[in-house]
């Protein structure tokens, strides 16, 4: 690849012999009112064709002769006018035209205003972001951008969260978006390890406060040049650029204390518990034994049916433990410290930045800590050739813990799962190692589950103006190094390596990835009416992973963590994958009289190393188009209307996101049997196996009033994903549960409505509330077909994929409540309603309504600055979506698993006692039920969250002057103080992960933090 | 004019950016390093070798001998029962599973189906020269002998013999095959399919590779098995064939009363015909059987409690008594499976009950047997008896057979109910033979996938 990216630039520099004496190249830089560059100014040689526009720094080049006027327009701005002297340099200043700033918005390989927009792009400028201190940048995201929902997998910092726009597009291919920084598509695969454990997300190597802006592309027209990858929506982050003049500098500080942002379910005393279970044996064994109530702990002490665990808890004083105090880590601190630097002159600017961020989880023994760097520079070699470089460095430290499942060494599973019958210390006040899951005080202690992340990435572009005008030639190299350590280590005294003497497990991984990007820019303005932007680019991407890991037991002695100081060595293990993506793209975007008229086309050929080499290739497109009505000549008069745009796009894009390989039948050799290497069959193989495509519409209007002092964006949109790539059920017979196919179609349409008011705008004060809100219909159109020619479903014990119904839509055995004369639990046989059972088995699954996944979500916000004073609120509401109590067997149990295995939560306290009692759950019984799912542990979903709320005070130029400084500003901020949940039986944080279900991981949090700004 | 010479060098730039570094095809091979295709993968005998280990390494799996097979047949009768420690179990001793309860389905079959690639090998391709030509045939009988001793297992668990129907389970003779989608044969039909298995697999296998370690099959494993089956279908005259097979080898012999207990960690003994290897490095840990039969000084699941009545079954004397002990006021199995992460090698087939086997055929099908079972009592530290029933005999496979998953198949092939004896067992009241439950499920990926199975009743 390199070699030839040599080859071809020495091929190009042919051209520049071609050079026009009797023309001087004049350049300058465009800058707003507001002193900061204009990007994207178009500036034309009056009379001629020739024309150019202005880059990311609002630099300039064009060719013209002496006498020559040039005009520089850019749409929201006032034109002007400049005849050509003797100077070769015109620096502009452009005035703001009555309508407001046009916004530029970043889309990855492209820029463009928002007025000539054609699809439904949301851009969240560093504004909205700069003071909320985040580990993962994706969390700012949430509530700011219709029809994109966020879930994090766990609130332990650091970890990873599920980002869907506009649904769920996939069943077995990823639902993520494609996240592409400074231009260059990234991998932002989780880096863990183990999935039993926290997980660790690319994302938490990025500072925020680096970050210029983040673009989330929603359609077609946006998401189609990225081809396979487009589908999910992408994410285009792009980080701070410098800003030529005087070195300026910015600090800021802040610090602050997290808890749990909701409380979650309370758990029974160990009185309740021993109660509970006193009832249990009674209700089990009373009749045809003989004895009431008080005689159960007679008869259970007789049969030695508790072990004697109530006997010895009464003999101890009936002492009660709180777990959840124990595990809790209260007022979590939280700090982040950022200082950057601005600065340069007519030929380089640049940024660059330091970064610490700090957050305890609101669990004991856990932690996040984040050094970052950042080095931004831009340089003129030559009038021609720009060079521009964007390099980060960070180092990010996650100090875990073991969740994501009821692990008994899980400090969240011990919260819910250890009685409170057992004490967290002993007599002599010494961490207590008698209890009936190890002690989460000594787990914190003595265990380790680190990961240690270092990402390197660097981003190089020479631009270049090529001597034919109006043509620019950029190529850009990228890599991105993601080095991750992972240390596991199970002390030998209490827990999961008791039972080996201690037990340590090591991974390293390396992720390279590697972009080669040229492109060529060409601006054909046929005259003032009319300009085409024409963009050609090559792509090709590989990422590379080798992972090494190895694990032993047998410590030699506690506090020696090292696999060093293990005994007997039990597995070593490394592997070597990759992947590649090459592509062509072309771009063709058309502005006709000043923007009047938009039009888009984007053609994509891709190849992608996933698929068998007859289905490697496929071609992506979308055209767009947008009429802004406004600038017609019967409503540029109007006083009212600023804005009317009417906009719509099609297009098609893929998903490629799978294992890779699977199209192979493979021979797998990771396994052994008694030391000597063994062979299995390892991939079924699919033939012909290739991306799964989506068609997307998408049409919307735009509307803006006195001068866009109001705006709303109404959109509609309907992608239909055909082709699904589906891990497809085989039996069991097949020596295989499933193989991947390209079957089945889904959509997924809704409307999105998004409003700005700026009810006040005075000199002193103003107010703005802002909000949207987005729906989302997912429906799967048609699964695969089985052997008999019947069409297939994908079942389990909750939830269901058939067509006609939401993807994984909840379907379950209806409860019927509890028999108000046996306390019985009950299920319906069929359907919600009609004849009943108390027999489970004998109760048929049915739809419940809605999936995991929100049909309507919506973001309000309110932003008030009076005088000196500033107040920000936002909120998050998501609903139509249903949640289902994971754990509930264990402790929602009315049985032995709550009141003798494990532990109970008090919302059993609710139990059918005696006949005529109305109770939301049944007897007590001395048994151990199985797996009962049905839907009386599934709840609505619907939450109300206030995100955040920041007050702050901006320090007067008075008093900054005095003490030097140009800005400062001091602000306090509460994230997530208040949540409002439906269902009165959804105790956890109603923020679950996307599947729906409740976990056993950190919860969201809960913070207050004050900060500080300044820039001198 | 300028434009259109413009647009020409445009279109030249272009095609040169589109073509620099032009990936083709080949560019987007993704690496393979840890892969071959199954089409180009086999070349050699040394390769069915390691895909016959493969095939063993399913067996060995948490699932299936590793514990769950074993366990189920268990719990599920008058020997233990789950305490709930840590949740795991209480469902199959409740016998409330249902079609997607835990199963041993799925690695059964995909040790069916290396066995299958290994049998449709043209092996004299792959042999150089004559020794591996009968390696070769030795191995591909390994994978007949494995591919009948799991669809044995199979029918056992899902088969409707033992609840009035006549259905069998899937044989799967082809991996990849023209049918991907089998239907149940009858149990009957089973049963022919594994004793002609067994014998292709006894014929194919030479003597010559006969492992003293065990944990590999040999030519007269084959036969063991063959005992197995006959004895279960009371076919008796076969039973007594294959016993008196295995017996004349003399490859095998009983276990020593004093060694009885600590056989079971030492692995590779005399009287182990087939066991599957486990190590230091190469266990199932907290999924191993140790990990579920006891709490340990460390603190395991521990959830398979033996009955406190169980102990009294043993004679006095009964050397197979000191397998069982107490952990604090809970009886267990302390002995069978010792070591916690399950680094001991897990029995599938031995001598002892091979000896069992034959005494019970000879009884049945002439009255005999009577020395056969005194051989196996005095062995173990008792006297003999003086008259054979058939009660004796069961008793006498309870005995010596106990943990090992032997005591749910023995009801259940002598029509017999599973009582409830003690409070602790987890189901409520006695299941009567014939009950739906005593078949599992075929579970659910199954019926869901393959219009051509039947569910068993009940399910």
């Amino acid at each position: 690849m390199k070699r030839k990216v040599y080859g071809v630039l020495t091929l190009l520099l042919l051209f520049v012999h071609f050079t026009y004496a009797q023309q001087k190249t004049i350049t300058g830089s465009i800058t707003g009112p507001d002193g900061l560059p204009l990007p994207g100014t178009t500036i034309m040689v009056k009379g001629s064709k020739a024309g150019t526009s202005s880059d990311f720094d609002g630099k300039y080049s064009i060719s013209a002769s002496s006498g020559e006027t040039i005009t520089f327009s850019f749409v929201g701005y006032k034109s002007q006018e400049k005849t050509v002297g003797t100077s070769t340099t015109i620096n502009i200043t452009l005035e703001e035209d009555a309508s407001a700033l046009d916004e530029i918005v970043l889309m990855g390989y492209t820029k463009t205003s928002r007025t000539e927009l054609t699809g439904s792009t949301v851009q969240l400028e560093s504004a909205a972001f700069e003071q909320v201190p985040v580990s993962t940048i994706d969390q700012v995201l949430q509530g700011k951008v219709a029809g994109l929902t966020f879930n994090v997998d766990s609130g332990t910092p650091g970890s990873t969260s599920d980002v869907r726009i506009r649904g769920r597009s996939s069943l077995t291919a990823g639902n993520e978006p494609l996240y592409v920084i400074d231009g260059v598509p990234v991998s932002s695969a989780a880096a863990n390890s183990t999935t039993s454990g926290s997980s660790f997300s690319p994302l938490a190597s990025i500072n925020s406060n680096n970050v210029e802006s983040i673009t989330v592309l929603k359609d077609a027209s946006a998401t189609a040049a990225y081809g396979a990858r487009g589908a999910n929506g992408v994410i285009v982050i792009t980080t701070k650029s410098g800003k030529s003049g005087k070195t300026q500098f910015n600090f800021n500080s802040s610090y602050g204390f997290s808890n749990d942002a909701v409380d979650g379910p309370q758990v029974l005393t160990g009185a309740e518990r021993e109660m509970l279970y006193y009832e249990s044996v009674y209700n089990t064994y009373g009749a045809d034994y003989g004895f009431d109530l008080d005689g159960a702990q007679a008869f259970s002490e007789d049969n030695n049916l508790d072990g004697g665990v109530y006997a010895t808890w009464n003999a101890a004083g009936r002492p009660e433990g709180n777990w959840g105090d124990v595990i809790t880590n209260k007022d979590a601190p939280l700090m982040e410290y950022n200082l950057s630097a601005s600065g340069g002159d007519e030929t380089y600017s640049f940024f660059t930045s330091v970064g610490y961020y700090d957050q305890e989880a609101t669990v004991i023994g856990s932690d996040f800590q984040r050094f970052t760097g950042q080095v931004n520079l831009t340089k003129d070699f030559s009038d021609k050739i720009t060079f521009s470089t964007r390099n980060s460095g960070s180092y990010s430290y996650q100090d875990g813990l073991l969740e994501t499942s009821a692990y008994f060494s899980s400090p969240r599973a011990v919260k819910f799962f250890m009685p409170a019958t057992d004490q967290p210390y002993d007599d002599e006040g010494n961490i207590n190692l008698e209890t009936s899951l190890p002690n989460p005080l000594l787990i914190a202690q003595e265990d380790i589950d680190d990961s240690k992340f270092t990402r390197i990435s660097s981003n190089n572009t020479l631009k270049w103006e090529l001597p034919i005008s109006n043509l620019t030639f950029n190529t850009t190299v990228a890599i991105d190094l993601q080095l991750y350590n992972y240390k596991r280590y199970r002390n030998r005294i209490d827990g999961d390596g008791a039972s080996t003497n201690g037990y340590g497990w090591q991974a390293n991984s390396t992720r390279t990835n590697y972009v080669f990007q040229n492109n060529l820019d060409y601006l054909l303005a046929i005259n003032e009416d009319h300009s085409l932007n024409f963009k050609v680019l090559q792509e090709y991407q590989k990422n590379r992973y080798n992972y090494l890991e190895g694990e032993a037991e047998n410590f030699a002695d506690d506090g020696l963590t090292n696999l060093n100081s293990a005994g007997t060595p039990t597995s070593a293990n490394s592997y070597f994958t990759d992947w590649a993506i090459a592509s062509y793209t072309g771009l063709m975007h058309y502005s006709g009289y000043q923007g009047k008229y938009v039009f888009d086309a984007t053609i994509r050929r891709e190849g992608s190393s996933r698929f068998d080499a007859d289905n490697r290739w496929g071609t992506f497109w979308s055209v767009g188009t947008a009429w802004n009505v406004h600038k017609e000549a019967f409503l540029a008069d109007s006083s009212w209307l600023s804005t009317l745009k009417l906009r719509g796009s099609y297009g098609l894009t893929g998903n490629a996101d799978i294992s890779i390989n699977q199209y192979q039948s493979l021979l797998g050799y990771d396994g052994d049997y008694n030391g000597t290497s063994a062979i299995y069959l390892d991939t079924f193989g699919a033939d012909g196996l290739s991306w799964e495509t989506s068609k997307a519409v998408d049409v919307g209007l735009d509307l803006g009033f006195f001068n866009n002092r109001f705006t709303t964006t109404l959109t509609y949109y309907n992608r239909r994903t055909e082709d699904m790539l589906l891990n497809v059920n085989l039996p069991f017979t097949s020596g295989f549960s499933s193989q991947i196919a390209n079957v089945g179609e889904m959509e997924n349409k809704g409307f999105e409505f998004e409003f700005n008011a700026d009810i006040v705008r005075s000199e002193n004060v103003f107010v703005s509330i802002g909000g949207n809100f987005a729906t989302n219909k997912n429906e799967v159109l048609k699964m695969y077909e089985d052997n008999s020619g019947e069409e297939t479903v994908i079942s389990g014990t909750t939830q269901r994929v058939e067509s006609g119904h939401a993807a994984y839509g909840w379907y379950m055995v209806s409860s019927a409540g509890v028999d108000t004369q046996t306390g019985e639990d009950l299920y319906y046989i069929d359907g919600k309603d009609g004849e009943t059972t108390n027999i489970y088995t004998e109760a048929n699954q049915s739809w419940q309504g809605g999936s995991a996944l929100p049909t309507f979500t919506a973001g309000l916000n309110l932003n008030i600055e009076a005088y000196n004073f500033f107040l920000n609120v936002s909120s998050y509401y998501a609903g139509g979506h249903k949640v289902y109590e994971d754990w509930a067997r264990y402790t929602n149990g009315t049985d032995l698993f709550t009141t003798l295995y494990y532990q109970g939560v008090d919302a059993i306290l609710d139990r059918w006692q005696q006949p005529g009692d109305e109770t939301r759950f049944g007897k007590m019984t001395y048994s151990t039920t199985p797996w009962q799912q049905n839907s009386k542990f599934l709840y609505d979903g619907d939450y109300f969250r206030i995100k955040d709320i920041t007050f702050g005070y901006n320090l007067p130029d008075s008093v900054n002057s005095i003490v030097g400084l140009q800005s400062a500003r001091i602000f306090v901020r509460a994230t997530n103080p208040y949540t409002w949940v439906k269902s009165d039986y959804l105790k956890y944080d109603p923020e679950v992960n996307a599947d729906g279900f409740t976990g056993l991981e950190t919860p969201p949090t809960k913070s207050l933090i004050f900060g500080v700004n300044v820039n001198f | 004019m300028k434009n259109i010479k413009h647009i020409y060098r445009i279109l030249v730039a272009a095609t040169l950016v589109l073509t620099i570094g032009s990936c083709t095809t080949e560019d987007l091979d993704p690496s393979l390093e840890q892969n071959k295709s199954v089409e180009d993968g086999i070349n050699s005998i040394n390769n069915i070798s390691g895909l016959m280990l493969g095939a063993y390494e399913y067996l060995t799996e948490s699932g299936y001998y590793g514990r769950d097979y074993i366990i189920n047949n268990e719990v599920r009768t008058d020997n233990c029962f789950s305490n709930g420690n840590s949740g795991r179990f209480t469902t199959q001793a409740s016998f409330a599973y249902n079609s997607n309860t835990g199963y041993f389905y799925d690695e059964a079959y995909e040790a069916i189906a290396i066995a299958n690639v290994i049998i449709a090998q043209d092996v004299t391709t792959l042999a150089t020269d004559t020794s591996e030509l009968e390696e070769g045939y030795h191995i591909q009988g390994e994978a007949y002998a494995l591919r009948a001793l799991v669809h044995f297992d199979l029918l056992k668990q899902y088969g409707q013999m033992n609840t009035g129907g006549t259905l069998g389970i899937p044989y799967v003779t082809e991996y990849k095959g023209e049918d991907l989608y089998p239907s149940r044969s009858t149990y009957s039909e089973n049963v022919t399919a594994i004793m002609a298995d067994l014998q292709t697999a006894f014929d194919m296998m030479s003597d010559d590779y006969y492992d003293t370690t065990k944990i590999t099959m040999s030519k007269y494993t084959a036969k063991a098995i063959e005992s197995r089956v006959a004895i279960y279908f009371e076919m008796w005259d076969d039973a007594i064939a294959a016993s008196e097979a295995v017996i004349n080898s003399g490859l095998y012999s009983m276990v020593s009363a004093e060694n009885y207990v600590s056989s079971w960690s030492a692995g590779s003994q005399q009287n182990s015909i087939f066991e599957l290897a486990y190590t230091s490095s190469d266990n199932l840990s907290s999924d191993s059987i140790g990990f579920i039969y006891r709490l340990g000084d460390s603190g395991s699941y521990g959830d398979v409690q033996v009955l406190d009545d169980v102990i009294n079954i043993f004679e006095p004397n009964d050397v197979r008594a000191d397998i069982l002990g107490y952990e604090g006021t809970m009886l267990r199995n302390l002995y069978k499976y010792p070591d916690i992460n399950g680094s001991d090698n897990i029995p599938v087939i031995r001598y002892e009950e091979i000896i069992l086997n034959y005494a019970e055929a000879l009884y049945e099908s002439t009255g005999g047997g009577l020395s056969e079972l005194n051989s196996l009592r005095t062995n173990r530290g008792l006297a003999g008896l003086t008259t054979i029933t058939k009660d004796a005999i069961l008793d006498e496979r309870r005995k010596e057979l106990m943990f090992e998953g032997f005591r749910f198949d023995d009801l259940m092939r002598t029509g017999q109910d599973i009582e409830k004896t003690s409070l602790q067992q987890n189901f409520t009241s006695t299941i009567s033979y014939g009950d739906f439950r005593l078949a599992y499920p075929i579970p659910q990926n199954d019926i869901d996938t393959n219009s051509n199975l039947t569910q068993n009743d009940g399910y």
